[in-house]
């Protein structure tokens, strides 16, 4: 048995040790999202900062990417983390899974330093494969991308035959079926139409159904995991309600996402589509509350670990608000007209973003790194508890700052620039100058050092967390 | 079909969206939590809850212009039904499935400490 509160990788299981590579490369990439993005919001406040050095426009790029790239990151090591364990067999293929991890990596930091290294240039047939692609979030250039889909492949072949040769337990089958769309809708980016509403709508596919649709679904087989480990939530139970889930996600979720059609020049029957399911989103999240309640009055609760329950907590209500909640607010084509596109969105997405997937991702890594210190005790009166309560609490902190602030802005934006102004280029711009604006930016910049402060104690913590105890984990009967 | 928001009831058409997600939220965790604490006093409040879930939706449509169109109406209608109607079905689906649970209450799951 391992010595309690040593970092050692002996007494995990191969998928779990890959895990970990994969972790410690999202939490790297989680610091340079945070790092580009404070550089771009001071960018905001002093334009000339870093001009011709770091432009701006590079700036949003790596904050955008390495967002999206450390949370896909996170996710495979999750899956890793739980694929040995709910199939009760060897990870099949795992040679090949790591000989990928390293081609994955290794070509991240080719495409951030390609990014730094040529920030101007011409647009052509060869800076399309070699330097940038240039569309919005997904600027990979084509090598990048077909790797990228060569190693989702290999990590499907990983899970897919492994659950095959082992147990197929329903989590396993969701998973698997969520990683032939995660892998196939990429696919939808790398093709190009000279028709700019066409293309538009293929890149849509990406952006869209790749990130809110498999990774929602991806984010519930982890929830479900997650709640049998840290609580022991039955098998049973969860296993239902991620069916449940998956059939809500289908019922009004994949045609709710007709919203981001509205204004992309796809025909107008997206505006009643999109409005229609849109509407009716929100309902499955009022469901939800309501299974929350009974499942806390029936079950007592008492966790395994601490810090991963308090984020998987943190995530029901991040999805709520970020999702729901801000989501709501502009989804009706009616007032979307106005707010599309504007810091409104922004606020929506950093909330959303933050509260569906980042804090999930953050739950995984306590549960990892708990086996990881020898099943150390993670449960209440922690040694060094502070750290994980204060990391997560300065994470809210400046996440809501800047969701309040950038909410501040878009309002102004969306009133200065779309309704009054009727989206002119003079408008822009007089709506970027305007003192509502710029206060929502400066605040803005203020919750991102609370955020960044966060980061650092969050990085800190998962470094050390469990180094002082003595006392074994809590163990769930059974397990 | 469309009838753009006037500038004069941005906040009133953001505000009221909002609510609606909070009423119906405040109304499914007094409705749930009346029914498993077995409080039946909770659930007057969680009706009134869905009352100003009503008129949220209601000031959100007027404000929206969803009235001067049929299908935006018929949209508002079902958003009121089906927020409604949410809480107790998914209490169904709580029962259900939670129901073999009762079975396994003489060995029930158990979270402890390793020696």
């Amino acid at each position: 048995m391992a010595a309690i509160g040593i970092s050692n990788s002996a007494p995990l299981n191969g998928g779990q040790k890959l895990a970990m590579k994969y972790f410690t490369v999202a939490i790297a990439l989680f610091g340079a999202q945070v790092l580009f993005g404070l550089l771009a919001g001071i960018q905001y406040l002093n334009p000339d900062f870093l001009f011709g050095i770091l432009d701006f426009s590079v700036n949003r790029m790596l904050h955008i990417n390495a967002m999206v790239v450390w949370l896909l990151f996170g996710f495979i090591g999750s899956v890793y983390w739980l694929l040995e364990d709910e199939s009760g067999v060897p990870v099949v293929g795992l040679g090949l899974g790591n000989l990928t991890f390293w081609v994955f990596t290794l070509a991240v930091v080719v495409v951030v330093l390609v990014y730094l290294l040529v920030q101007v240039g011409p647009g052509e047939l060869q800076s399309i494969w070699l330097i940038n692609e240039g569309r919005e979030y997904i600027e990979a250039p084509r090598w990048a991308d077909i790797g990228i889909v060569v190693c989702v492949l290999v990590f499907f072949f990983n899970v897919a035959a492994t659950f095959s040769k082992g147990k197929f337990t329903n989590i396993g089958g969701v998973l698997v079926m969520d990683l032939v769309a995660l892998a196939g809708l990429y696919l939808a980016g790398m093709w190009y139409t000279p028709n700019i509403s066409m293309d538009q709508h293929w890149w849509w596919w990406v952006i869209h159904l790749w990130v809110e649709a498999t990774w929602e679904v991806l984010v519930g087989c982890l929830m479900a995991y997650g709640l049998i480990k840290t609580m022991g939530v039955r098998r049973k139970i969860v296993e239902t309600w991620l069916y449940i889930e998956v059939a809500l996600m289908f019922g009004s979720g994949i045609l709710g996402l007709g919203h981001h059609y509205f204004w992309i020049g796809t025909p107008e029957y997206w505006f009643t589509i999109g409005g229609f399911f849109s509407a009716l989103e929100p309902i499955p999240l009022v469901a939800m509350v309501v299974h929350a309640v009974f499942d806390a009055g029936t079950h007592k609760v008492k966790s395994t670990n601490n810090p991963a329950l308090a984020w998987i907590i943190a995530q029901a209500f991040g999805n709520f608000f970020g999702a729901g909640v801000w989501g709501f607010m502009h989804t009706l084509p009616q007032i979307n007209l106005y707010t599309h596109g504007t810091q409104w969105t922004a606020s929506h997405g950093h909330l959303a973003f933050f509260g569906a997937y980042v804090t999930m991702v953050i739950a995984f890594m306590y549960i990892a790194i708990q086996k990881w210190r020898g099943d150390v005790y993670m449960s209440g009166n922690l040694v060094g508890a502070w750290k994980w309560k204060w990391a997560l609490f300065l994470l809210h902190a400046g996440m809501i700052t800047m969701t309040m602030a950038l909410l501040i802005s878009g309002y102004e934006q969306s009133q200065i620039e779309r309704a009054i102004g009727g989206s002119t280029w003079m408008a822009y711009f007089e709506a970027q100058g305007h003192v509502w604006f710029m206060q929502g930016m400066l605040w803005r910049q203020i919750g991102g050092w609370i955020f960044a402060a966060g980061f650092v104690l969050l990085a800190w913590d998962l470094l050390t967390i469990g180094k002082r105890e003595t006392r074994p984990a809590l163990k769930v009967q059974g397990e | 079909m469309l009838e753009p928001v006037l500038l004069a009831n941005f906040f009133i058409v953001f505000f009221s969206a909002a609510s609606v997600i909070l009423f119906g939220a405040s109304y499914a965790l007094l409705f749930a939590w009346s029914r498993v604490r077995s409080r039946p006093r909770l659930m007057p409040l969680a009706y009134a809850a869905y009352g100003g879930l009503v008129i949220s939706v209601l000031t959100l449509a007027f404000h929206a212009n969803l009235f001067n169109n049929n299908f935006w109406t018929f949209i508002v209608m079902l958003m009121l039904v089906g927020y409604l109607v949410a809480p107790h079905a998914i209490w169904h689906l709580c029962v259900g499935t939670h129901e073999d649970a009762h079975e396994d209450e003489a060995n029930p799951i158990k979270v402890y400490q390793q020696r």
